[in-house]
């Protein structure tokens, strides 16, 4: 960099990235306390770890591989060609933006005074996985070994949402062109995936002992800290602030994007991941009006019960997500409330009905949610570009884009909830059940996994005491 | 290590440019560092997981052999 325009562009990129990181950490810490809070007493050392423990193991296989995969797959491989190769095969050629960029023993995935993008980019996408890990990690708690989970987290986080990033948000990805999937604020490359695979992995896990009567009624296992249930869904509303940056591209020329590097066009906009020209004072708009839509909605439909209601205010915006980029603020609304009143009413249904114990429901909030929202995007904004590359389609040599339609964004929902989630999930779930690995022994969910740990500090206790009579 | 060469190729006086520092070099043989030390990472991350399935299992079973009750723990709540 040797001018100063340049540099402050690229270093104002640098910065804005490394920013929306350091606020999607309290996505995670207020999902820590969220599912400390919602456990029982017993259990809460053990749901803590678990989840801290996301943070370690979706990192260094993110920089191992998840990475990788995400520049890697968005052909599919073999569904629709690049836009930069017109090859249907892995990104594994010598083009721009090929996966091999991002191999681990890269140039780019280390310190290196040429890239100033790659790091804080790699790390926005890695706080996406551990959400996904995240929202698997809640469903789960009292009852699923550390072990078990730590391979579930990596599957997820690493794994499959990756895959389906490539897929449906990446600007190549072949969901854009042959299906006109959108879905800006990722509905369901994060939140219906992830319902959907802790869905699947529910169905083989199985319920909390006691959750349900020998008549198959269902007992309410309410939240345990309603400080820490409301400070930690606080602390993910806050976090969503730099979710919902982070999807954006801050400052870009798109005349150059799209009518290549001879013009004389310059249009410098923020774009959504799509490259397609948004703005974060609209995209704030309709972040708020989603929000205040879900909990309008979660007040009423769960009857002012206070878990529900934020978490459904969580949903509203889940729901909305998809096109918050092109919403008007009242239809951001709508959704918003649409994603607060279905996803609760589902949530009881499945549990009736299939006896699921999604423990802090996160298939409702996050899945059911997610699923709905990439649904309404595809009815509500028919027929808007899913690109901006088939505007003026600088790269669109040999791929071409489908409009947003409701068929597309339906099909897109099922690959992301069904496909890419809920079966990934169960099959992972089967094998780990099959080793023993998946679910704590029946004696020590009854006593509390942290059983050993409160009598061990019950006796350090006892002998402090003894020394203090003695004195 | 791309770092140090990197950054000697980018800075512009002349006697640096092309230089690369004795400890910027491939560690074994042809193997670069970034290769050695990824393939390091790789064996801890393994490592890590056989570790915490082993050690996992020996302590749920340690729990389930003293068979506590549902309420026992209350019992082991402390005040300091």
């Amino acid at each position: 960099m040797t001018d100063q325009l340049t540099a402050l562009q690229s270093i104002f990129s640098e910065f804005y990235y490394w920013v929306t990181v350091v606020m999607m950490f309290f996505i995670h810490i207020g999902f820590c306390m969220y599912e400390v809070g919602v456990s029982r007493h017993k259990h809460q050392q053990a749901t803590l770890m678990k989840n801290t423990l996301v943070i370690p193991l979706v990192t260094i296989t993110w920089f191992f591989f998840g990475w990788w995969i995400y520049w890697a797959f968005p052909t599919g491989p073999g569904i629709a060609p690049s836009i930069i190769t017109g090859e249907t095969g892995l990104r594994i050629d010598d083009g721009l933006f090929n996966a091999n960029a991002y191999l681990a023993n890269s140039p780019f995935m280390a310190i290196n005074m040429t890239d100033r993008i790659s790091g804080v980019f790699w790390a926005a996408f890695l706080l996406f996985s551990w959400t996904a890990a995240s929202i698997v990690s809640g469903a789960l708690i009292e009852r699923i070994t550390t072990f078990a989970f730590g391979i579930l987290a990596i599957a997820i986080g690493s794994v499959f949402w990756s895959i389906d990033a490539a897929w449906g948000w990446h600007f190549d990805g072949w969901m854009l062109k042959v299906l006109g999937y959108h879905d800006a604020y990722a509905s369901g490359v994060i939140h219906a995936i992830a319902g959907g695979f802790a869905l699947g992995v529910l169905i083989v896990l199985g319920a909390r002992i006691g959750k349900f009567s020998s008549s198959g009624e269902p007992r309410t296992i309410g939240p345990k800290n309603p400080w820490l249930v409301t400070i930690g869904i606080f602390l993910i509303y806050t976090g969503f602030w730099g979710f919902y940056a982070a999807c954006n591209v801050p400052i870009w020329n798109v005349g150059t994007e799209y009518l290549g590097a001879e013009t004389t066009v310059t249009y410098w906009t923020a774009t959504n991941i799509y490259y397609t020209p948004t703005t974060l004072s609209g995209v704030t708009y309709n972040f708020l009006m989603s929000l205040s839509g879900g909990l309008l909605a979660g007040y009423i439909i769960s009857k002012g019960d206070a878990f529900w209601t934020y978490s459904l205010g969580l949903a509203g915006v889940i729901c909305a997500s998809a096109g918050n980029d092109l919403y008007h603020p009242i239809q951001a609304l709508i959704v918003g409330m649409i994603g607060g009143v279905i996803p609760y009413k589902l949530h009881y249904w499945v549990e009736n009905t299939f006896k699921i114990d999604d423990a802090v429901g996160a298939v409702a909030v996050h899945g059911y949610a997610g699923f709905i929202g990439v649904v309404a995007a595809g009815f509500i904004l028919n027929g808007f570009p899913s690109s901006g590359y088939s505007v003026g389609a600088l790269f669109d040599t040999s791929g071409t884009y489908a409009s947003i339609n409701p068929l597309g964004n339906f099909l897109g929902a099922i690959i992301m909830f069904v496909v890419l989630g809920l079966i990934p999930g169960y099959v992972l779930a089967k094998i780990l059940n099959a080793f023993g690995k998946l679910r704590i022994p029946r004696e020590v969910e009854i006593a509390g996994i942290d059983y050993q740990i409160m009598e061990d500090d019950k006796e350090a206790e006892k002998t402090f005491t003894s020394s203090i009579a003695t004195r | 290590m791309a770092t140090v060469t990197n950054w000697i190729d980018l800075i512009s006086a002349s006697e640096a440019v092309g230089e690369v520092y004795p400890g910027a070099s491939g560690m074994v043989g042809n193997m670069s560092n970034e290769t050695l030390l990824v393939v390091i990472g790789v064996v801890l991350w393994i490592g890590w997981h056989l570790i915490t399935s082993i050690s996992e299992s020996e302590k749920l079973s340690k729990i389930a052999r003293k068979r506590p009750g549902p309420n026992d723990h209350k019992s082991n709540v402390t005040n300091w």
